[in-house]
């Protein structure tokens, strides 16, 4: 193992049922640094097999400000094209923890199966027992029979073992950065989850030079304009959309990513009282808002906060893209939520919601709290921010806040964690290929 | 010096638990933390601390804090199953000889702070 890094890529062969593990050479990791550029590399070297890239960033997992992300590469079934899928809350940082940077998933499996990676161990399972429960009950049974709360879980739910084109890759239970279809190839695949839970350990090269510049970074997050922010309101009120008045009667509590400094995740409840804080019988209350996007689709519809809880939570469960159900349902003038949430199995596409880039317009196109100097060609600036976030590993989002996280901070820190000498010329060219 | 918890400022971000792995192992990891984000309740979005004390747990729940002695149940009460890692880690000591708290340090909301 190296420094913030495994140097490990697991290859999963559905057809064969097989797993193997390739050396991550140091060559490979200078030309191609990481995350989304690496998953790039992979998919290409593997590309007669139809694969599914999962790979993280050298600072995921880390404690760099913002380092949660792990990215999802493969061929859109919706746009045909390769694409990138952020995944966050601690999936990334678990599959790191777990023993590979990188797993390359590739074949179709003769039934359907879940992969269970732990402690530097992968093993293919029988998933008779999953297939056909939703999203939400599969992660619930794969924590239960595991025996581990606190397993991060990528999964499908009815639309992904449907091939549905609108499927979404659900991160425990909750949407992930998906607005390919990826849930779509999973179901292919037959693949209907994959397990991850990690307990390794990192060594850094320069481990004080590593930590103090981390705190820098962190610290430069706490006094900027992010200040005082939490949740997709703040959020919102950045792209014009103010949710304060509609979200109140549900409006529970923020959460953040792994060691994300600001509390992007909103909790919606509709079960109980959203201003209790304690906890009480009630087992599914309501949804975690990851992608602000997620909801002002329902919004648009003049669905109440209430009912867009209700539409939300059988959208994840049902493993469908809810910006993309949000849209479906404004184009038919769907406003019934009892019609809706009877349809959702039944929604088809085309429906343009996949944005104009391979990276996923879960993140908002333009900067958050913090201006930046270069912001003025918005589209450009933008991508270049994600192409960064995408390959060391940061979380997509905090990327458009965080100025102070510049590109050269970002490199310096991953030459002193690894002790690796990447250039920032390195860099241009690795960007130049995504 | 104490560390004093304001769960209702914690975010979950774990930042707390990798900087307390980082003082016992001088790495970054997740399993040796003194401190434990309480985040197994997570489809109620039910989330706090829980830290290991010499003989204490100390649970830092949203609805206030419990300070639990270890191995000591309460009678007709199940211990907690989210405690259960924690047990067989390091106490808290302060970050002995450390001029400050790291826990702290990496705290992005002041949810941990040090008091007197």
């Amino acid at each position: 193992m190296g420094n913030l890094i495994n140097e490990n890529i697991l290859i999963i062969d559905l057809s064969k049922n097989e797993t193997s593990e390739e050396y991550l050479e140091e060559e490979f990791i200078k030309e191609h640094i990481g995350g989304a550029a690496t998953n790039i590399a992979l998919y290409h070297q593997y590309e007669d097999d139809d694969p599914i890239i999962i790979g993280t960033g050298i600072l995921t997992g880390t404690l760099a400000p913002g380092g949660s992300l792990a990215v999802i590469t493969a061929k859109s079934p919706r746009t045909g094209e390769i694409c990138h899928a952020p995944v966050n809350l601690c999936i990334g940082a678990e599959l790191k923890y777990s023993g590979y940077d990188y797993v390359v998933i590739k074949g179709v499996a003769e039934k359907p199966v879940y992969l269970w990676i732990h402690d530097a161990i992968a093993d293919i399972n029988d998933a008779e027992h999953l297939w056909e429960k939703n999203a939400w009950e599969t992660t619930d049974t794969l924590r239960n029979d595991l025996g581990e709360a606190l397993i991060q879980n990528l999964t499908i739910g009815e639309m992904g073992e449907k091939e549905s084109d609108l499927a979404q890759v659900i991160s425990n239970y909750w949407s992930s950065g998906d607005r390919w279809g990826f849930g779509a190839l999973f179901g292919k695949k037959k693949l209907k989850s994959i397990a991850i839970r990690g307990m390794g350990l990192f060594d850094m090269e320069d481990e004080k030079g590593f930590l103090n510049l981390c705190l820098e970074l962190l610290n430069e997050s706490k006094n900027s304009q992010m200040a005082g922010k939490q949740g997709i309101i703040d959020i919102g009120n950045e792209l014009d959309a103010d949710l304060k008045e509609w979200l109140d009667p549900v409006l529970h509590r923020n959460s953040a990513c792994f060691n994300m400094p600001y509390p992007g995740n909103t909790f919606l409840k509709n079960g109980e009282d959203p201003k209790i804080l304690k906890e009480t019988d009630v087992e599914e209350p309501g949804v975690l808002v990851t992608d602000i996007f997620e909801i002002l689709g329902f919004k648009e519809l003049g669905l109440t906060s209430k009912d867009t809880v209700q539409v939300l939570m059988e959208c994840l469960k049902t493993g469908i893209d809810p910006v993309a159900a949000a849209q479906i349902c404004i184009n038919k003038e769907m406003k019934s939520v009892n019609e809706i949430i009877a349809s959702l199995g039944n929604f088809k596409g085309p429906v343009n919601t996949t944005g104009k880039t391979a990276f996923s317009p879960c993140c908002p196109e333009k900067s958050v709290f913090n201006k930046f100097d270069n912001e003025n060609d918005t589209q450009d600036w933008w991508v270049r921010r994600q192409k960064i976030a995408y390959v060391f590993g940061i979380h997509q989002t905090y990327s458009i806040m965080s100025p102070f996280l510049s590109e050269e901070k970002l490199l310096e820190l991953v030459n002193i964690g690894t002790g690796l000498d990447i250039s920032q010329e390195d860099v241009e060219t690795v960007i130049a290929k995504l | 010096m104490k560390l004093k918890i304001d769960p209702i400022k914690c975010i979950q971000c774990c930042a707390c638990e990798m900087a307390c792995g980082y003082r016992w192992d001088r790495a970054l990891s997740p399993v040796t933390s003194s401190m434990m984000v309480y985040r197994t309740r997570e489809k109620k979005n039910y989330f706090g601390l829980i830290l290991k004390q010499d003989e204490n747990l100390l649970l830092a729940r949203p609805e206030g804090i419990e300070i639990q002695r270890i191995g000591v149940v309460e009678e007709g009460v199940e211990a907690d199953a989210s405690a259960k890692p924690i047990m067989l880690r390091e106490a808290c000591d302060l970050c002995d000889g450390l001029e400050t708290l790291l826990c702290v340090s990496y705290c992005p909301t002041g949810a941990l702070q040090i008091g007197e």
